[in-house]
């Protein structure tokens, strides 16, 4: 079966290559007696343009960005002494044109990264990230009552057109949902809807792909053998075992959960009061958690060596401790996760036998 | 001799496209980059902002970039709008459950006037996964025929493990944003 795989893509590829030159012969053919009308569209976009300047050089840019990028600090500090006195009528207004200032930077970021250097597009769109949640820390601070947005939001007692859109969009939504859910019904293989269940399965081969784990309530799940990409969502108060996952592995949505997992991937997104025993390739990615806590992988069982090998995932690589917080892209320790303490950690789990439900505490 | 290589070098310049990869995190862009440019996909690491792969497609040479895919990130990716030329949607054909955000986040883009005359290319990845859905049921799914008549369009299967339908995708992709160009002039 595995060479059922391989060998067909490989001829496949080829024969695409050969095709695919013979039609790019002739296409590149046409594109040489082109580039000089582009180059000329080119030209007359840039001079159409006058409301938006354009930077000739990086230097001129980053001069002008940061100009800016000052300006907009300091009116932020003004807003905040504002609020001191009692003049706090226009302040709302203020913050909002605050916001379409950093918004016409982060535009002209926009507008510049084709010639900037990827450095430059980095650094800039990173000092526009902190603005804006400066921005949204004042705001939070001195309209405590809404919470600032960025994006424009219709109210729902509105009676005019925009409520009939908004319920058109709900009506395709639904049909969306429908669509889904009947396609949800007729293929996924996994655990769903259970309660104070264990929850065993081995994956015999390579070949096996995909496996859910969704709505699971009190259970303890093990999963030997491996196989190619574990998605979970909706889980509480679970234990979940897992042998190396080819691929990656997707969390969403889990609340006071243990989790042994390995993977060349792992991100996880909403998740409350639960701890990760992890090996990974690259960094695990956390999103929208709280109370989250790392530790090394600590599972056993028969053959897991060879399973961990032929992932790939036989070295301890360190990963589980360098965890990223898309909601925290900053030097200093985000405050959603930490490393589990030594002393707070299970011992090493082995789920080989169904008799010996681990180390349950 | 200097000047006939001075020539050259502006017409390489000229002979670029922008192309903005895009999709859900973990929906594989970046592994498909990788593959397209011949690179080891071993490790690949959840792309925390872009990557820029220059990659030379017969004689022309594409700018590709690939954006990270996370929800905090996402508002980023209008950053790069700007002078696209082509647009690659990438979707995970095996996680139906996230189809819904899928289709919303592709909507929301494809209403940016900024890529309004980018082809648009929507590679449904991951066929190589059992249960995997195939083209035809991730198009109904992000109800892909009622996209603007103006749009040039297609939907390609593929798998950025076989490399399968990957090039078919971007020979597509390539050639029409050529030809669009092309009937402008
Ligand atoms: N089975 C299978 N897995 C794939 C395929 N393409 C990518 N993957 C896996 O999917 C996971 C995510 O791939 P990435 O390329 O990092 O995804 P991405 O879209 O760049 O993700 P972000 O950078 O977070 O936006 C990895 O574990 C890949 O190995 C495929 O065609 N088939
Ligand atoms: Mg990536």
């Amino acid at each position: 079966m595995e060479e059922d795989h391989s060998n067909p893509s490989e001829v496949s590829d080829k024969t695409l290559d050969s095709i695919a030159q013979k039609k790019h012969a002739a296409m590149i053919e046409r594109l040489s007696n082109l580039h000089q009308s582009r180059l000329q569209q080119a030209i007359s976009r840039k001079s159409d343009s006058n409301d938006s300047p354009s930077f000739e050089s990086t230097k001129s840019f980053l001069d002008r960005f940061s100009e800016t990028k000052k300006s907009i600090e300091m009116e932020i500090d003004r807003c905040r002494r504002v609020s001191e006195s009692e003049s706090k009528s226009s302040l709302k207004s203020d913050l909002d044109k605050v916001s379409v200032s950093i918004s016409d930077l982060e535009r002209q970021v926009a507008e510049n990264s084709y010639f900037l250097p990827s450095y430059e597009v980095r650094s800039s769109l990173k000092t526009i990230s902190d603005l804006k949640e400066t921005l949204e820390s004042v705001n939070y601070e001195l309209l405590p009552k809404k919470k600032f947005s960025f994006k424009n939001k219709t109210t729902k007692k509105d009676q005019s057109n925009v409520v009939k859109n908004e319920t058109e969009i709900r009506a395709s939504d639904s049909v969306l949902v429908e669509n889904c859910s009947s396609i949800k019904v007729r293929d996924s293989p996994g655990f769903h809807n259970e309660e104070g269940a264990v929850l065993v399965k081995h994956f015999g081969g390579s070949k096996e792909g995909d496996f859910t784990l969704s709505d699971l309530n009190s259970c303890e799940v093990r999963l030997t053998g491996s196989f190619r990409a574990l998605f979970i969502h909706r889980l509480w108060d679970c234990r979940v075992y897992v042998g190396p996952v080819l691929g990656s592995i997707l969390i969403e949505e889990v609340e006071g959960c243990l989790f042994m997992l390995a993977s060349h991937q792992i991100r996880i997104h909403h998740a409350k009061e639960t701890d990760f025993y992890l090996r990974v390739r690259s960094r695990p990615i956390i999103e929208d958690c709280n109370n989250v806590r790392f530790a090394p992988y600590l599972l056993s069982y028969e053959g897991i060596e060879k399973d961990l090998g032929d992932c790939s995932l036989d070295e301890e690589t360190g990963n589980w401790a360098n965890v990223d917080d898309f909601r925290w892209l900053r030097a200093v320790q985000s405050p959603n996760w930490c490393i589990l303490p030594e002393e707070e950690c299970v011992n090493a789990v082995n789920i080989s036998n169904l008799k010996t439900p681990g180390e349950v505490s | 001799m200097g000047l006939l290589s001075i020539i050259r070098k502006i017409k390489r310049k000229e002979k670029e496209m922008r192309i903005l990869m895009v999709g859900l995190d973990n929906s594989g862009k970046t592994t498909i980059v990788l593959r397209i440019n011949g690179e080891d996909t071993s490790v690949i690491s959840p792309t925390l902002g872009f990557n820029i792969k220059t990659i030379n497609y017969d004689k022309y040479t594409l700018n590709i970039w690939d954006i990270g895919g996370q929800k905090t990130i996402r508002s980023y990716w209008r950053n790069y709008f700007e002078q696209t030329d082509g647009l690659v949607w990438v979707v995970d054909s095996s996680d139906v459950r996230r189809l819904d955000d899928c289709k919303m986040e592709l909507d929301n883009l494809l209403k940016e006037e900024r890529l309004s005359g980018a082809t648009l290319l929507i590679l449904a990845n991951k066929q190589d996964i059992q249960g995997a859905l195939t083209p035809t049921e991730i198009a109904k799914v992000l109800n892909l025929d009622a996209m603007d008549k103006t749009r040039h369009w297609k939907i390609v299967g593929c798998s950025a493990y076989t490399g399968e339908g990957l090039l078919e995708g971007f020979d597509w992709l390539v050639q029409d944003i050529a030809s669009r160009i092309y009937v402008l002039d």
